[in-house]
């Protein structure tokens, strides 16, 4: 039995419709609610089809205040979850990345009793914080190999083995997909192009009742939660939130606009003519 | 008010900046000049302003790296450290992380690179990464690994000492902060910078060092120096200690991925914003059938890679991408024309776009930065502009095909 944890946000719903916006174009927190982070929903795919295809065990966590159950749901939903973990103190607010790991990393050494977990993945970052550090820097505390911008998760029961392809993309060469294989126990951070691939009629037969068992649990998921504090984590109050953070945010203003380079010509909407105007600037590099 | 002053560095115990250098087969990735170039601005000016001689200490990791060593120092590094090993050919998380660290750490390899400071060494004072699939993640190790703070994503950056009071840091006391990095990182909306520190607790309930100081830089933000070959600098070998338990991670194989997206090979780049809300499938549908007629490449703004929209699979999955990001974090295009509809305009996706050689913009907005940047701008939403050009486009199509036959 494979033991797999994923690491989950709640974050502001950027989608359209349900984000709002401040008239100088920032994020309107207030009027903008949460769900689960659509990176996190990725991981939770990653985990569901190790379930389905390898039988795992799978407990789901995450720090937040106590609202942030309602991402557990989501995820449960998502993953068919057999255990979830609310991290929530006061004393853990304004935490930076690495304060974070610290309680992430105190929570997923107490998952499924205590039982070693094999393979955590987390998504590739949040929408809101947008650092991407909080996951490797979880690995890095728990000792276990990182592997980031994975695209495809496959498991050897045999020798106890990940076999990953990982995306590598940098700045003016092309991109590489790299396969590597690594000895568990591992952490994961799935790339947003990962994308689970249902072959097999044992897969999607094992897909559908899953997923019916998953929305039933859902609905009961209280039954599966644990809600820790920083005592019950055991966690040193200087190492989390606050004074575990070496980083503050210090300052957050606006962004001057560029000087204007360029002179516009301007055309109105209505000006049907003018706008066919610009078809012959175009002509003469079309043709 | 100042109630007490805190030098950072006492004795020297924090010194030089170190940057993390990349390289693939032999070629550095450009974001390593770059950073290079920022670290030589900012110690040029950190040297004379504080009467110091800290480097600007560049860490190549590799196998056969000799070669490389020379370039960087021509490109402003004072110092090259590397570590050469069959092991480290390929970039693999753990056993990079833990050789930097042993570099970062070792006082006697500081002891070389600085010959004129006073003992004890304990770690760099800053440290620069790339923000990229190797960097990203490397300096969130790293930095877990000595214990300290890190900003990701970062575009700007300032030494200057801050006077800061602080309920946990300072425990409410006002404290000059000397030579600390001002790392500015802009966040998702593109208008907003958020200025991130990398502190000590001075408070004593909970006193403790952050250093080093450290960020990730995005690719293609900062300049590089005009290298000069004549340039002088010190070039020290590192024998790190390789622990065979930090070697599990083994690359099976590694294939080069076809780019999908050529915006180099197309003379018209045409580009979609948050302007497509109102009915964003159909209007992507827009812009696809306007780029087939100009035989243009679709590029987007980075909002639209965090898939905002109601979208189907097929769109999503081939356009809402960061591959098809134009701007500071995504690509920097130059094409002889360049449409930008329902693109606001937010300095990154300027930087990105700027050296087009004649801009239009389709919007509604017409106080929209992207205004600034363009030569011809429509004052309109796309649904009701495009289908104007298009329609008059097609009349042209006839001609554009015989032409490409």
């Amino acid at each position: 039995m494979v033991n797999v944890a994923v690491i989950v946000k709640l974050e502001p719903d950027f989608s359209e419709g349900n984000v709002s916006y401040n008239p100088d174009g920032t994020l309107n927190r207030a009027e903008t609610k949460s769900i689960l982070g659509p990176h996190s929903a990725i991981a939770c795919n990653a985990a569901f089809y190790t379930k389905i295809t390898y039988g795992s065990r799978i407990s789901i966590g995450t720090m937040g205040p106590p609202i942030a159950d309602s991402a557990l749901k989501q995820a449960q939903e998502l993953t068919d979850a057999d255990e979830m973990n609310l991290y929530s103190d006061r004393i853990f607010a304004g935490a930076d990345t690495l304060a974070t790991a610290e309680v992430l990393r105190s929570g997923i050494v107490k998952m499924l009793d205590g039982n070693k977990i094999d393979i955590v993945f987390s998504g590739h970052r949040a929408s809101d914080g947008e650092t991407g550090q909080t996951g490797p820097q979880t690995a890095w505390k728990l000792g276990y190999t990182f592997l980031g911008n994975v695209i495809e998760v496959n498991i050897d029961l045999e020798r106890n083995y990940v076999i990953v392809k990982r995306l590598v993309m940098l700045q003016g060469f092309d991109g590489i997909v790299e396969e590597v294989e690594a000895p568990l126990p591992v952490f994961i951070t799935v790339d947003p192009s990962y994308s689970p691939n249902y072959r097999t009629i044992y897969q999607r037969l094992a897909f559908a009742k899953y997923r019916k068992e998953a929305i039933a649990r859902a609905n009961n998921y209280k039954q599966f939660l644990k809600i820790y504090d920083s005592k019950s984590l055991g966690v040193d109050p200087k190492f989390v939130g606050l004074p575990g953070s070496p980083t503050i945010v210090y300052r957050v203003e606006k962004i001057p606009k560029a000087k204007a380079s360029r002179k516009a010509q301007l055309i109105e909407g209505q000006d049907i003519d003018a706008i066919k105007s610009i078809v012959p600037k175009l002509r003469p590099i079309v043709s | 008010m100042v109630t007490e002053s805190f030098s950072n560095n006492s004795g020297g115990k924090y010194r030089n900046l170190y940057v993390v250098i990349e390289h693939i087969e032999g070629k550095l990735v450009p974001v390593s000049l770059e950073m290079l170039g920022e670290a030589r601005r900012l110690m040029d000016d950190f040297n004379q302003r504080y009467q110091e001689s800290e480097r600007v200490v560049a860490v190549v990791l590799g196998y056969k790296v000799q070669d490389l060593c020379q370039q960087l120092i021509s490109y402003g590094a004072d110092v090259v450290v590397y570590a050469e090993n069959k092991e480290l050919e390929y970039s693999r998380n753990t056993i990079d992380t833990k050789v930097i660290a042993q570099i970062s750490r070792d006082a006697g390899l500081a002891k070389q690179i600085s010959p004129e400071y006073i003992p004890p060494y304990i770690k760099p004072r800053y440290m620069f990464f790339a923000a990229d699939s190797i960097g990203r993640h490397l300096s969130s190790t790293v930095l877990a690994e000595l214990e300290s703070g890190l900003a990701s994503d970062i575009n700007k950056l300032v030494i200057s000492d801050i006077d800061f009071r602080h309920e946990h840091k300072t425990k409410g006391q006002t404290i000059r902060y000397e030579r600390t990095l001002e790392m500015y990182r802009p966040d998702f909306s593109g208008f907003l910078w958020t200025t991130i520190l990398c502190l000590d607790n001075k408070n004593p309930e909970i006193m403790r060092d952050y250093h080093p100081q450290g960020c990730s830089i995005i690719p293609g933000v900062f300049n590089a120096i005009e290298p000069d070959i004549a340039r002088e600098g010190l070039i020290l070998q590192y024998k790190p200690t390789i622990d065979p338990e930090d070697l599990k991670v083994k690359v099976l194989n590694k294939q080069m991925l076809k780019k999908k997206i050529d915006f180099d090979g197309h003379r018209i780049i045409v580009s979609m914003g948050r302007g497509i809300k109102d009915d964003p499938e159909q209007n992507v549908k827009l812009i696809e059938q306007f780029a087939r007629l100009l035989d243009a490449e679709i590029g987007i703004s980075l909002p639209l890679s965090k898939r905002l929209y109601q979208l189907s699979d097929s769109i999503n999955s081939k356009y809402m991408i960061p591959e098809r990001v134009i701007g500071t974090s995504g690509s920097k295009v130059a094409p002889s024309f360049y449409i930008a509809t329902g693109i606001h305009g937010a300095v990154q996706h300027i930087a990105g776009m700027k050296e087009s050689e004649f801009v239009v913009a389709i919007n509604p907005d017409e106080n929209a930065p992207i205004k600034d940047e363009s030569d011809l701008f429509i004052n309109g939403r796309m649904e009701d502009v495009l289908p104007i050009i298009i329609e008059e486009l097609q009349k042209l199509t006839p001609i554009v095909s015989s032409h490409m036959e």
